[in-house]
């Protein structure tokens, strides 16, 4: 298993950011959603284990987030949300300090620093200064160096906050090569269902620290079984219409149309009143939620 | 080149355990702040004192040996008082109590200069570039992050200080030739060990604090600047102004100075060379018989001189900073100046001071947004 909590609880002051969130979740890309002061960025930490609990257990790699943070953090590698770096030192130095910095030895975080950043598409910007990378470098940049000592986990909070479409593509497509390809556990942390649902197969939503949904993203989006989207070649308000009369509720959403069959009635029922109105059904396909659905319904259900 | 082009390849090797990550900080910091050409510059003028050092304590040996290796420059000892000539073991530890003393003394100015050069960035730099959740984001503790940047400025300070004195004691001891020399002199070489771990302790931690308090190194710098220089000229106005014994401990060197002597015991040695170079004066007139001081012949020799040492004219003010300033207590001149634990708590509420200022700047992960 890869994460388990269990009634896990911090406060600061009167503000609950876990509540008693018990969760356990196994190997792949995970995406963590939430709204804001959710908590995902206290369970962030906690799992790094780098808040004191209020109350709760957990592991992570099976690992005592109370007693082995240390053992965590370095068989873990975080991209923090912030633009931060290490200054004062180019592409290379960097990687291999920070790989340095979880254990590894100046010679081999060398080498592996300029594997890693071939990788992450920077190798020719490595004997740059830091400072000098656009956002979008500085961005691989801390994947490398939070890639450098191949942990079995990659927490990355918010990566692609601030990035224009193309650098955004790159880390995903780098997040998801990681995952997929190469076996490497992911938490993804993200307001932007879009970068998850590219990235990630299982999501945990969260809310007011309390666990508001999970499961795998195809599980959470099955298909609905009496509700289906059609679309016609002509007015879909007048087919919609059409249907209304004959007892069947459907709702205009973009270019087409959201309809609840009865139990009774198959789609055949939207064939027959097709042809009664002369109009050629162009699509007609189950329907299933969006991941922006999911997510809305398991914030909106605890209030 | 394109992403991916390389691949991933996994790793295999194994990784340290957590106890010397301090160390990792500290040799990048060291690396990183070694390409400034200025530090380059100054450690190599620091080179200078040690080497005058260790060629002092080099001919100090010869000297007691009466080497012949001197020969030549016997016209440069025909000044020395004929006691001294005669028995310069005697005087071993006092010529090595001011030899180190007067070393420190230079080594102080480049110390601060080396602070100066070295410390700024080594946590402003951190904060203006956010490096904080990149440390503790990793098995780095907050204690192995102050320790590591701790480090940076003890390898400078200890370069300049600490090895130094050691090398110097260690070529010292070799070239006299005398197992007795280590039993004379350990004193010497523990004052000094300790008063270089007073230096490094010190400024670090007072550094580190300052450069936790702003993003801009350059401010920092401003401020040890003001912290050295000002402390210094506000000490001597002071002490031209209101003349009270407490006016030096305004000055961060001064504090420092004032702990050396103590340590090294500076003032009886120096006051025992005046009683020599004095008693020796006497003999000289009485062998000229021209006067009636000749009559009293050679009164009580060094230990008299030591009890009773007559001030020269060029003796600083009492309570000067940096001065042979006397002060009260045993084995030191009364009357004057003010006790070195003055000195040592005024070192150690800025050590405690600085210690809390970086507790409460530098906060763990936790606690960052």
């Amino acid at each position: 298993m890869l994460i388990e909590l269990q009634g896990v609880t911090k406060t600061y002051g009167k503000i609950t950011a876990l509540d008693g969130l018990s969760v356990s979740l196994s190997e792949g890309a995970i995406g963590l959603l939430g709204p804001n002061g959710a908590g995902k960025t206290t369970l962030i930490r906690s799992l790094m284990g780098l808040i004191t609990l209020d109350a709760g257990e957990g592991k992570v790699l099976g690992l005592d987030i109370r007693k082995r943070s240390l053992d965590i953090r370095q068989r873990i590698g975080f991209v923090p949300e912030d633009e931060c770096l290490f200054p004062g030192l180019v592409g290379v130095e960097f990687v291999a300090y920070a790989g340095e910095l979880v254990g590894m030895r100046p010679r081999d975080a060398m080498q592996r620093a300029h594997e890693v950043l071939d990788y992450v598409g920077l190798g020719e910007a490595r004997y740059r200064r830091v400072e000098s990378y656009s956002t979008g470098m500085k961005q691989r940049l801390k994947i490398a160096s939070a890639i450098v000592h191949d942990p079995q986990l990659l927490v990355l909070d918010e990566p692609t906050n601030g990035m224009d479409p193309a650098g955004r593509s790159e880390v995903l497509e780098l997040s998801r090569d990681l995952s997929r390809s190469k076996g490497m556990s992911l938490l993804v942390s993200s307001h932007l269902l879009p970068d998850v649902e590219s990235v990630c197969d299982h999501v945990v939503v969260l809310g007011r620290g309390r666990l508001l949904a999970q499961g795998s993203i195809q599980q959470l989006k099955a298909a609905h079984d009496q509700e289906v989207e059609v679309r016609v070649r002509g007015d879909q308000r007048a087919f919609a219409d059409r249907l209304a009369r004959r007892g069947i509720a459907a709702e205009l959403v973009d270019d087409h149309l959201v309809v609840r069959l009865p139990q009774e009635l198959g789609t055949r029922v939207l064939w027959e009143l097709a042809v009664e109105a002369g109009e050629q059904v162009r699509a007609l396909r189950p329907r299933r939620s969006t991941l922006e659905e999911v997510f809305l319904k398991a914030v909106a259900e605890p209030s | 080149m394109p992403i991916l082009d390389q691949g991933y390849q996994h790793w295999n090797g194994t990784l340290a355990g957590h106890a010397g990550r301090c160390l990792v900080i500290t040799r990048r910091g060291v690396g990183v702040q070694f390409k400034n050409r200025w530090v380059q510059w100054i450690l190599l003028a620091a080179l200078a004192p040690a080497l005058v050092l260790a060629g002092f304590l080099v001919v100090w040996g010869l000297f007691e040996q009466k080497s012949s290796l001197l020969t030549p420059f016997l016209f440069l000892v025909q000044g020395l008082p004929p006691e001294l000539r005669a028995g310069p073991r005697g005087f071993r530890s006092t010529f090595w109590t001011l030899a180190f003393d007067q070393f420190f003394q230079i080594q102080l100015f480049f110390s601060m200069i080396l602070v100066l050069l070295v410390g700024p960035e080594l946590i402003s730099q951190d904060l203006r570039f956010n490096a904080m959740p990149l440390y503790f984001s990793r098995p780095v503790r907050r204690i192995d992050y102050f320790l590591g940047k701790f480090g940076v400025i003890a390898a400078y300070l200890g370069g300049v200080t600490i090895l130094p004195t050691m090398l110097a004691y260690a070529l010292g001891i070799g070239f006299s030739l005398d197992p007795s020399t280590l039993g004379d002199t350990w004193r010497v070489l523990l004052g000094s060990l300790v008063y270089g771990v007073i230096v490094v302790l010190s400024a670090g931690t007072l550094m580190l604090a300052i450069s936790s308090l702003s993003r801009n190194s350059r401010h920092v710098a401003a401020v040890w600047l003001g912290l050295w220089i000002l402390s210094n000229v506000g000490a001597n106005v002071l002490e031209q102004t209101i003349e009270r014994p407490w006016c030096p401990l305004v000055s961060y060197t001064g504090n420092l100075n004032r702990i050396r002597e103590a340590l090294l015991d500076t003032r009886s040695a120096r006051a025992q060379v005046r009683g020599l170079f004095q008693a020796g004066e006497r003999m000289g007139m009485d062998a000229a018989g021209s006067t009636g001081f000749g009559r009293r012949g050679r009164r009580g020799g060094l230990a008299d001189a030591s009890a009773h040492p007559p001030l020269s004219p060029a003796s600083p003010r009492p309570g000067m900073v940096g001065g042979a300033v006397p002060a009260s207590g045993a084995g030191e001149e009364p009357g004057s100046g003010y006790p070195w634990p003055w000195s040592a708590l005024v070192l150690l509420g800025l050590g405690g001071g600085s210690v809390w200022t970086l507790s409460t700047r530098v906060r763990s992960l936790d606690q960052l947004r």
